[in-house]
């Protein structure tokens, strides 16, 4: 392959392409996301390369990033009829191709069937899809992230062309700061004010970050197109390059995402190849290139400057922002870091144009925002959603509900550090402002959602847990603060609470989120404060009746055996570890509460719904 | 930590007004807000902040309010960037609230440390809400880390750890052979949890001559003259690791330059007068006295430098263990008037010896005893002084001391030595147990004056010392014309002595130079060039270095200048190639004829 000389050679390419794919050829897209991994899809492909093979039927099967919806892993996608097949089993293939990739017919027992029962065998008519709105993970399902081709073939680095040879780097971060785009890390910053400044900035040289350390638990979408697809990362930060002015750009990618290293270097050397990265690219000035550097597992280096310090080579610490990064950043000069999320955003933007995107969004909230969907919710999984759509939409359209017909409780949006909203904020929009108005915040896109047994307090606790541990003890705030919260949640969690307590607890929030150097510290206390806004009658109910309402909370709990629905099949003796459960057959059982561990093994075992928990 | 910093602006940069609680200032825009506030008396607290260091921002308490553009927040004065209208409030209910619930947190942990304490009092925090844990000395302020990396450069201390369990350490926890000792995180520490120890060739501790760590930059003594400040490369940090620099920084003259080096002048003289001094007796080879092995025991040099108010304990008198001594005993004539050393007196030991009992006597009012031969206060005033010490219940022993020794069958109070001493007045032998020994050490020639007789063509007398021309016609005068004596150079002698012998010297000189030319000896040898063979005896026999061979010709010349006419070269020539003015075959003759001349008459 010949490095593209000009921007012409470009486009003639994807004609190509275009020409190529759009052959009769029936198209299975096999997601090849975490979820579906786990799941095996591994087997999956091999069995289906091995029956396509047996057959001899021509297919053109693509192993793509993340699709989605985990929930229903392994997912299969049959193109062009767009047949989706869920929780498909290696047992299925034979009759997956001889039907629908042989024939045209559907197998419904796999596809998705929604509550009624009714089989819904088109990918978009899904309701979470249909009520989704991808626009930065739109041309995930459809590429093999290790094929530039694929890529390039819907449309890919025509932004960066468009870029390259109509735009001067001021239009384009006018064209950035109307599109109204806003940090999607979780700041919310405006990313064409940062570009603007960083090109301002007086420095010999100038840098372009990608921060891809995404560390908080649950949270996969920096991970997802960074899997799924990297070049449309790349493409971003050579537009961001360009606008900036910088020939120099590194990725900062936690040591945990070992496949989005392999997916990203991958994608290095391929632009590398054709040319649209090193030295003049696509025949013009700009030249540009990517070094990648593995984080070693600190939740802190997804903060900036903690990021920044670590890419030097030293300790990954945080420093106070009064002197912006965009002035003096990484080795002292100026640097301009954005999140997987917003570089990946970029490209999409050029392509539609500004005044499509904005139509998107509310008011002060421009584009889609990515979010992963998890805890006892329906439909796990990662989506793209509006900036502006409410909770209730994300929760019950697209989530499709809470699990095993539970009560909704809480969700928790931004990660660790975000706050918890309860049943009377689902209809507030997600957006930077409403979120963070709320007490929550977007951060970088981790929803977690919470049924009736949860317990707000020990969330909280496991939350600040987490950031204790997460915490760099730089600062004296974060260091001893977080501490002293979570030991006065322990005792509340115990039961040993008082409503003192309570108030120290609110006062070291206060301060904590006052005086801490960084985001991490600053934002630590949301949970507790949160909670303490929309749920302090659970804590109440901790301090005062010494109950837990979510029953989580061991000392608070004690399970019973109701002699009426009991009927003596000794299940819950056998499982019991403590031996805490005593009783002949086909007679009454007793639980020992001294001996009893509160495990709640028994309480899952029992067939008739014998035991309760108070 | 509270020192006043001055803020020096740079011409081009430009000035911007703002307020600070209620008070409006002027500074350099984007200096740090804590400097502007401490330049105006504005009392910020800080447990971080050093201003030679990259401000660092973790104690947290220097928080201060700050309104810029409508927006308040909370922010820290020391890496705080000042601009043009901000609204800063130092002590608000909000900060002053913040400020106190950081010290509970603090107190949780640091209970006992001073400076925590302290602040804490000030804030009336009393009661700690939080577990409080045992008392840690240490309260991760980054200062010792952040002076090791960011100014000396030695990288031998870190943080490890993250969160709770945060601590300083040396790379890897392992012993670091990286620190140079240099003792600079020892001195930033605010709460001492960093301490000196003794650590070979780094630190230099009490024992040892200089008593104490010495700074890099010193001047040698108070008297030196010039009293100019000198760097010792070996412990400046910058001479190590390139770092530091902060002499040049803190520099109001710019005086510091570290390219300077050491360099030889060559200075063209017509007259030298030897002043190199003496150097104090080495008392390590008197094994009884247990110099070097007992801390108890030093020198008067030594004691001099603990005495000095410029010394490391600032003029106090502490033992090795850091008590006020309650007996001190000073012990005369150590390597003076022994045959074993050195037969002479010395001269000033007996009055100096008679100053510290005074100075020890008023400054700690220990028990001192002086173990003499017998007194020597021969001079002006110093018999009187002599009497006055003896008024000042010193006791005088007079015997000498025969043993010093940390071992007693009875046993010994912690800290105490024992001097065995007869004392030959009361015709008993006396064991003193004592906190401190002073041997009074005798006066030897200066290292290196054996070089300088060579080089100088002087002779020295049988004590070493250098010999004087005559002792009463010519004391400041040597052999070799144009080369003087003064002061313990020529003997050992106290400093009114060595002022008078120096300014006798000095006039001896002018003397010359008043003169303006020099008279040469009417009688010296000449070489006949003919005769010559270049054989070169004459060089080597030659006291005064007047010859020196022409190596173009192949024959000696003599210097007339140098050449003292002493005729060792005359009778030295193989080939009669020298005679002496004067002296030749013909004139003795006709000499040795006219003394016959009378006799045959």
């Amino acid at each position: 392959m010949n490095k593209f000389a000009s921007a012409e050679e470009l486009t003639r390419y994807q004609g190509e392409l275009k020409r190529k794919t759009n052959g009769a050829l029936k198209t299975i897209s096999l997601c090849g996301g975490t979820g579906c991994k786990a799941c095996g899809c591994n087997e999956i492909h091999t069995k289906l390369v091995e029956e396509l093979n047996l057959r001899e039927i021509r297919a053109d099967i693509k192993v793509t990033g993340c699709q989605g919806f985990c929930e229903m892993a392994p997912l299969i996608v049959i193109r062009p009829d767009d047949t989706l097949y869920i929780q498909v089993k290696p047992r299925d293939i034979p009759e997956i191709v001889e039907k629908s990739i042989a024939g045209n017919e559907i197998v419904d027992r796999l596809v998705y069937h929604d509550s009624d029962g009714k089989p819904i065998p088109k990918e978009s008519d899904v309701p979470f899809y249909k009520a989704q709105l991808r626009l930065v993970s739109k041309k995930t399902p459809y590429i093999d992230p290790m094929e530039i081709d694929d890529y390039i073939a819907l449309g890919g680095y025509s932004a960066l062309a468009k870029v390259l040879t109509s735009m001067s780097p001021e239009e384009v971060i006018s064209e950035v700061k109307k599109s109204g785009l806003r940090g999607r890390g979780g700041g919310g910053f405006p990313t064409g004010r940062k570009w603007e400044s960083c090109r301002k900035a007086e420095g010999e040289r100038k840098f372009v970050i990608c921060n891809a350390d995404e560390g908080d638990p649950g949270a996969f979408m920096d991970c997802a197109l960074l899997e799924g697809n990297p070049h449309q990362v790349l493409e971003g930060m050579l537009i961001g390059a360009y606008a900036i002015g910088s020939s120099e750009g590194f990725i900062y990618v936690r040591h945990e995402y070992p496949r989005a290293v392999q997916t990203f270097s991958n994608a290095l050397f391929q632009a590398g190849e054709y040319g649209l990265l090193g030295k003049n690219i696509l025949g013009t000035d700009f030249s540009f290139e990517v070094a990648i550097n593995r984080g070693g597992g600190a939740f802190v280096c997804g903060e900036s400057t903690a990021l920044m310090a670590s890419l030097e080579g030293r300790v990954g610490e945080p420093r106070a922002k009064y002197i912006h990064t965009v002035e003096h950043g990484l080795f002292n000069l100026p640097s301009n870091l954005n999140n997987v999320e917003t570089w990946a955003t970029v490209p999409a933007i050029i392509d539609m144009g500004v005044e499509e995107f904005t139509k998107i969004g509310n008011e002060k909230n421009k584009g889609t925002k990515m979010f992963s969907l998890v805890g006892k919710i329906k439909n796990t999984g990662l989506i793209e959603v509006p900036l502006g759509a409410t909770l209730r939409q994300v929760v019950f359209d697209i989530g499709g509900g809470i699990a095993k017909e539970k009560a909704f409780k809480a969700i928790q949006t931004g990660g660790p550090s975000g706050g918890l909203l309860p049943e009377g904020m689902l209809d507030l929009p997600v957006d930077f402002d409403k979120l963070w108005e709320a007490g929550s915040m977007m951060g970088s896109g981790g929803m977690i959602v919470m049924d009736e047994d949860n317990c707000v307090v020990n969330i909280s606790r496991y939350f600040l847990n987490f950031l204790k541990d997460e915490s760099c003890g730089k600062c004296l705030p974060c260091r001893e603060g977080i501490r002293y919260m979570m030991e006065i949640l322990e005792k509340i969690e115990k039961g040993e609470g008082t409503m003192e307590d309570l108030e120290t607890l609110e006062e070291i929030a206060h301060t904590v989120a006052d005086t801490s150097i960084c985001g991490l510290g600053k934002s630590a206390p949301n949970p507790v404060l949160s909670s303490l806004t929309y749920f302090k009658d659970e804590y109440i109910a901790h301090i005062k009746d010494k109950k837990c309402p979510g029953g989580i909370c061991k000392a608070l709990i004690n399970y019973y055996i109701l002699e009426d629905k009991c009927n003596g099949c000794g299940v819950c003796a056998k499982v019991c570890t403590m031996n805490a459960i005593t009783g002949k057959k086909d007679q009454v059982h007793r639980i020992d509460l001294d001996l009893c561990e509160k495990c709640g093994a028994c309480l899952e075992s029992c067939p008739t719904e014998a035991i309760v928990r108070r | 930590m509270n020192e006043k910093t001055e803020i020096i602006a740079e011409p081009d940069v430009k000035m911007v007004t703002f307020t600070i609680d209620g008070k409006e200032v002027t500074a350099p825009d984007r200096t740090f807000l804590i400097k502007v506030a401490r330049e105006h008396n504005i009392e910020i607290p800080t447990l971080c902040y050093n201003e030679h260091l990259e401000p660092y921002g973790v104690c947290r308490m220097c928080i201060v309010e700050v309104t810029r553009n409508g927006r308040r927040r909370i922010v820290t004065a020391c890496n705080y960037p000042v601009t043009e209208g901000i609204v800063v409030e130092t002590r608000n209910e909000r900060i002053i609230n913040n400020r106190k619930l950081l010290l509970e947190m603090m107190m949780a942990r640091h209970s006992e440390v001073e400076v925590i304490r302290n602040l804490a009092k000030e804030y009336g925090v009393d009661t700690i809400r939080f577990k409080e844990q045992p008392s840690e000395e240490c309260i991760l302020c980054g200062l010792c880390v952040r002076v090791c990396n960011d100014l000396v450069g030695a990288h031998a201390l870190c943080f490890a750890q993250r969160g709770p369990e945060r601590y300083v350490t040396t790379p890897y926890d392992v012993e670091s052979d990286t620190c140079i000792g240099c003792g600079a995180c020892y001195h930033v520490c605010p709460t001492n949890h960093i301490k000196m120890e003794q650590m070979d060739g780094l630190s230099v501790v009490y024992g040892d001559v200089s008593l104490g760590p010495d700074k890099p930059i010193h001047i040698d003594f108070m008297q030196a003259v010039p009293a100019t400040p000198w760097i010792d490369q070996k412990s400046c940090i910058h001479f190590q690791t390139d770092g530091c620099g902060i002499c040049s920084e803190v520099c109001p003259t710019d005086a510091i330059h570290y390219d300077m080096k050491d360099e030889i002048v060559e200075v063209e003289a017509g007259n030298i007068i030897v002043t190199s001094g003496f150097k104090g007796f080495d008392p390590s080879p008197m094994y009884q006295f247990g110099y070097g092995r007992l801390p108890q025991v030093m020198t008067s040099i030594e004691f001099e430098k603990l005495s000095n108010a410029g010394g490391s304990t600032g003029g106090k008198l502490l033992t090795p263990d850091g008590r006020t001594p309650e007996a001190v005993a000073i012990v005369h004539c150590i390597g003076s008037r022994d045959k074993n050393y050195n037969e002479y007196c010395s001269r000033i030991c007996c009055m100096q010896s008679l100053k510290f009992s005074h100075l020890i006597r008023e400054k700690t009012g220990a028990e001192v005893y002086q173990c003499y031969i017998d007194m020597r206060c021969f001079g002006k005033g110093y018999e009187e002084f002599y009497s006055r010490v003896l008024s000042e219940d010193v006791h005088f022993i007079r015997g000498k001391v025969s043993e010093v020794t940390d071992f007693s069958p009875d046993g010994l109070p912690e800290g105490k030595v024992l001097i065995k001493v007869e004392d030959t007045l009361l015709g008993i032998v006396r064991e003193i147990p004592v906190d401190m020994v002073i041997l009074s050490v005798g006066i030897e020639p200066q290292v290196g004056a054996q070089d300088l007789k060579q080089k100088l063509r002087i002779s020295v007398s049988p004590d070493s010392f250098f010999l004087e021309r005559h002792p009463k016609l010519a004391p400041v005068a040597t052999a070799t014309e144009g080369v003087f004596i003064a002061g313990c150079a020529q003997g050992p002698k106290d400093i009114p002595d060595t002022v008078a012998q120096a300014n006798a010297a000095a006039a001896a000189v002018l003397q010359a130079i008043a003169q303006g030319e020099v008279m040469l000896e009417p009688i010296t040898a000449e070489v006949m060039e003919e005769q010559c063979t270049g054989c070169e005896t004459c060089l080597s026999v030659c006291p005064y270095e007047a010859i020196t061979k022409d190596e173009e010709k192949g024959i000696a010349v003599i210097n007339d200048a140098l050449c003292k006419g002493c005729g060792t070269c005359v009778a030295a020539c193989p080939s009669g190639a020298i005679k002496q003015w004067g002296f030749d075959r013909e004139q003795i003759i006709a000499e040795i004829d006219a003394v016959l001349a009378d006799i045959a008459v």
